[in-house]
């Protein structure tokens, strides 16, 4: 469900470059706290997160800080290890939605007409589709993989960026510097490429991190429903054999469900925290004259 | 008027075309045996005069194109045909959760939405104040939670360690309740799987009233009606919230459409016999017939709601209709 977009008011006159704001410091704590664990993962945790390396259900201690699962795997080592598949199919799945969402927009908003017609009305049937039940489905029927979880969270996904870039190349479309181009005898692809997909990478951005969030919760759904890769152990799926041991029914719940669902609310909430403020300098419909 | 409702009509036909077809293609497209997506698991012991007498009975010996005839004939005379898992009708099985899916996600949409529209309301009022800002955040928060874990979060809390609300299902198994304790049985099952959907769903409502609550008090007519003395809480409610209710209203009917698809994962989380719960039931048991009938009906709601939208919306915005 697309949300509006959310106007803070601005200081009454913005410097050239502006300072960051608390929003965007956190965010960009959030996420780098994160991405640390995932990127130095073998050093962060202390063990094989894939070894039985204690007793069943041991609670929190020197040991194990977040203590053991059903089959004695250290959970702090899973949550590190997690946060690696979490970012990897987020920013994957991501990748893929924004750059189908880019190249689309490009050409439905450069050339207009019939290929335009064409391309946003597949872009209306996609958003009218349901989108976790199709994705189940996709998921069911491709099988558990990582590279299904991507492929599929990123080709349902890149039908919002696509509508938000077309509208922004339209209008740049309009703009003196092409019609220049244009009479200097520039082609439709050095148009497209040199002139009018430079103006769109701010927005890029703000529409990839925006994905991103998307995907690493789509992803922890898909996950929890027992949808994920099997192999390679996420946040979600740490809570799919939470629940499945109904771990919430004894006191493993406080060490064993809420780790992982605070590391997806941490970078979800980073993630937003970080569009959110690249948003009211790329969006030109946020910015006011 | 009339041919933008035709055209949208058709565009929206084509939608459910579209999610027909890809429920026809996926498990022919797979590789194996389409069979396999039929009879499940059993398929490997069946005999080879079994399978192909299977094949006949479900037409799959015919060529795609008429199979694909078949199929829709099928679907729109309400045959989705039989559940491997549940050993039912399709259809019946349907019957059975859909009315307790739509209970639990109406009473969280209408839960949010009440909820949304008066602090949204009262945030617009409010802007650019401290207090603005900070329950911006608090409902980006909200928005970042995934559903599964806020349930699993209420249950831990308030069903094992308070104990003052059951942990699962629609109702209290092997206890009989009669006339209003069955009642008072069903809504204390009710309370925590709608606080769950009410708490991850209520953001959208809250940004939506906000975002057009300060439109519409940027208005002129707002301006005037402050420059004749009006008081300034009737200017709130007689002439700006009505106005500023216009996107909640779409976004409600929009909401509508999604009953089936939000339900998946709480209603797994709280073992609520719904659709969304089939629907994991399905995933689980590998029951491909009655994961892609679970599909067709939340691709149809979702359909079913825009189109409402396209015809109530001028209803309620003569500014609309004027120029439809």
């Amino acid at each position: 469900m697309a949300s509006p977009p959310i106007t803070l008011p601005l200081p009454a006159r913005t410097t050239r470059v502006p300072r960051p704001s608390k929003l965007t410091i956190t965010g960009v704590l959030l996420v780098g706290s994160i991405a640390f664990a995932a990127v130095f993962a073998p050093f962060v945790a202390p063990y094989d997160p894939t070894q039985g390396v204690g007793l069943p259900f041991e609670r929190p201690s020197a040991k194990h800080i977040l203590g053991t699962n059903d089959i004695g795997q250290d959970i702090f080592s899973e949550m590190v290890w997690g946060a690696r598949v979490s970012l990897t199919v987020g920013l994957l799945a991501a990748l893929v939605a924004t750059v189908i969402g880019t190249l689309v927009g490009l050409i439905s908003g450069y050339f207009r007409g019939v290929a335009d017609a064409f391309l946003m009305r597949t872009v209306d049937v996609i958003l009218a589709l349901p989108f976790l039940p199709l994705m189940i489905l996709l998921a069911a029927f491709l099988g558990p993989s990582i590279l299904t979880i991507v492929i599929v969270v990123g080709l349902v996904s890149w039908a919002r960026p696509s509508r938000v870039i077309r509208s922004l190349v339209m209008s740049l479309g309009a703009r003196d510097y092409i019609t220049a181009a244009r009479g200097l005898g520039a082609g439709d692809v050095r148009i497209i490429v040199r002139h009018l997909l430079p103006g769109t990478i701010a927005l890029m951005v703000v529409e990839f991190v925006q994905a991103a969030a998307g995907a690493i919760l789509i992803e922890s759904s898909l996950s929890f429903l027992g949808l994920g890769d099997p192999i390679q152990k996420s946040w979600g799926s740490i809570l799919y054999y939470a629940q499945a041991r109904s771990a919430f029914l004894s006191g493993a719940w406080t060490y064993w469900v809420i780790p992982p669902g605070v590391a997806i609310t941490m970078t979800v909430l980073g993630l937003a925290f970080i569009a959110f403020s690249l948003e009211r300098f790329a969006n030109p419909r946020l910015v006011k004259r | 008027m009339v041919r933008v409702i035709t055209a949208k009509t058709g565009q929206y036909a084509l939608v459910l075309l579209i999610a027909l077809a890809l429920n026809f293609l996926l498990p022919r497209a797979m590789g194996g045996d389409p069979l396999q997506f039929i009879v499940g698991e059993d398929i490997g012991r069946l005999t080879p005069e079994e399978r192909d007498t299977i094949r006949r009975e479900y037409g799959l010996d015919l060529p795609l194109y008429t199979q694909f005839g078949n199929y829709l004939g099928d679907v729109l005379q309400g045959d989705l045909g039989w559940s491997i898992s549940k050993k039912a009708p399709i259809g019946d099985v349907l019957k059975q959760r859909i009315p307790i899916t739509l209970l639990l996600t109406g009473s969280a949409l209408v839960l949010s939405t009440i909820i949304g529209v008066a602090l949204g309301a009262f945030a617009a009022w409010r802007r650019g104040r401290r207090s603005d800002v900070a329950t911006l955040t608090v409902f980006m928060f909200l928005e970042s939670m995934p559903a599964f874990w806020v349930g699993m979060l209420l249950i831990a809390i308030f069903s094992v360690n308070l104990r003052i609300l059951p942990i699962f299902g629609f109702e209290t198994p092997y206890i009989r309740y009669e006339g209003l304790s069955k009642v008072g049985d069903i809504a204390k099952h009710l309370i925590l799987p709608v606080t769950t959907l009410t708490i991850v769903s209520i953001s959208a409502m809250f940004l939506t009233a906000r975002y057009s609550m300060l439109t519409v008090l940027g208005e002129d007519y707002i301006t005037v009606a402050r420059s004749k003395g009006i008081h300034e809480r009737w200017i709130l409610f007689r002439h700006a919230l009505r106005n500023a209710l216009l996107p909640v209203a779409t976004l409600f009917m929009l909401r509508v459409g999604f009953v089936f698809s939000g339900a998946v994962v709480v209603e797994t989380v709280f073992s609520y016999p719904g659709l969304g719960r089939l629907i994991f039931e399905a995933v689980v048991a590998r029951d491909y017939p009655l994961l892609q009938a679970g599909f067709i009906i939340a691709t149809f709601t979702v359909v079913a709601a825009n189109l409402l939208v396209e015809f109530v919306y001028p209803m309620l915005d003569p500014r609309v209709r004027a120029h439809g």
